[in-house]
């Protein structure tokens, strides 16, 4: 039968440190941040039509 | 627990609050307010900086008008470098928002490559995608692209489009499982007072016998005096979109998850922060 296996990289401390500093820096760099401008504005798509 | 295609978004969505000011000597024919943006760590300076073209133009007489540059603390930023690498290299560890002088007149030549168009950007980032293709693959891949494939990379970064942009960018970061890994690793290594602009030499993600290379095992070869010695405090940091990853990092997973979309890892070695 198959079964699922954690690779050891998945598991190894400087994956999880990686993880960690990224979410850190997020926090850091953006979350006082969020009322500024965005330098490239995101084109929203609208689509229309029926079901 | 999280995937590693979340460290590519990270990677991609991270932002630079910035406040750019009009530099004192430029001439202006009203005061001239402070312009805030969220700036991609992932594009460039010249791409992403219409905004604040258009609002300190607004003040200015058209004569007074030349190319566009900016500088931080005395350095001209250079375009051609990701904006994430130069927040790093030349602003890590200072308070945010980062703080950008614009310039208009006396373009410094000496340090700054002209940038009168976004297709000399497009050429540039394109220019990097081969370079790093011809070390990983013998540019087996990218040789392979057509043209449109190679436009939505471009559009992808320009757009900020995470999903066109991956769509293609896999390809670029696919190896025969057998080989575990990339022929050699695009990288450059960044010091912020250096007479050279980078390190760059080859240096392959697993050794003959086996052994799988580390960012310690890179950064042993290519600028060991970036590792503590035992007992020593760190003299250094080793800083790759803003965080300081683990010397025991593979590098062929750096390579994959935090190069940047140029398809290189830039590394930045900063001095230590005093506690």
């Amino acid at each position: 039968s198959m079964s699922l296996s954690v690779s050891p990289a998945q598991t190894a401390a400087w994956r999880k440190q990686i993880f960690e500093q990224l979410s850190e820096r997020s926090k850091r760099e953006m979350e006082n941040f969020r009322h500024y401008e965005q330098a490239v504005e995101q084109a929203v798509w609208v689509k229309k039509g029926t079901m | 627990m999280a995937d590693d295609k979340d460290v590519l978004r990270d990677v991609w969505f991270g932002r630079i609050p910035t406040c750019f000011t009009l530099h004192q000597d430029e001439v202006t024919e009203r005061e001239a307010e402070p312009f805030y943006l969220l700036l991609p760590r992932v594009s460039y300076l010249t791409l992403v900086t219409d905004k604040v073209k258009k609002h300190f133009q607004k003040v200015m007489k058209p004569d007074d008008v030349e190319e566009m540059w900016f500088e931080y603390e005395g350095t001209a930023l250079k375009w051609h470098y990701p904006i994430g690498l130069l927040y790093d290299l030349h602003a890590s560890n200072t308070a945010l928002p980062w703080s950008i002088f614009v310039h208009f007149k006396n373009f410094p030549l000496q340090d700054l490559l002209h940038c009168p168009s976004n297709s000399v950007i497009e050429a540039h980032f394109m220019s990097c995608i081969k370079e790093a293709d011809a070390l990983k693959h013998k540019g087996a891949v990218v040789n392979e692209m057509q043209k449109k494939d190679h436009k939505q990379l471009w559009m992808g970064l320009q757009n900020d489009k995470f999903d066109q942009f991956w769509a293609m960018n896999r390809k670029l970061m696919e190896y025969p499982i057998e080989e575990r890994g990339f022929r050699y690793i695009p990288f450059r290594i960044y010091q912020p007072t250096s007479d050279r602009p980078f390190i760059q030499k080859l240096f392959r993600p697993v050794s003959p016998d086996g052994h799988v290379h580390t960012l310690g095992d890179l950064l042993k070869e290519m600028l060991p005096a970036a590792i503590p010695k035992d007992n020593e405090k760190k003299k250094y940091q080793v800083v790759i979109h803003g965080i300081e990853p683990m010397l025991e990092t593979p590098i062929q997973w750096l390579s994959e998850h935090l190069s940047h979309p140029d398809n290189f890892l830039h590394i930045s070695i900063i001095p230590a922060q005093c506690d």
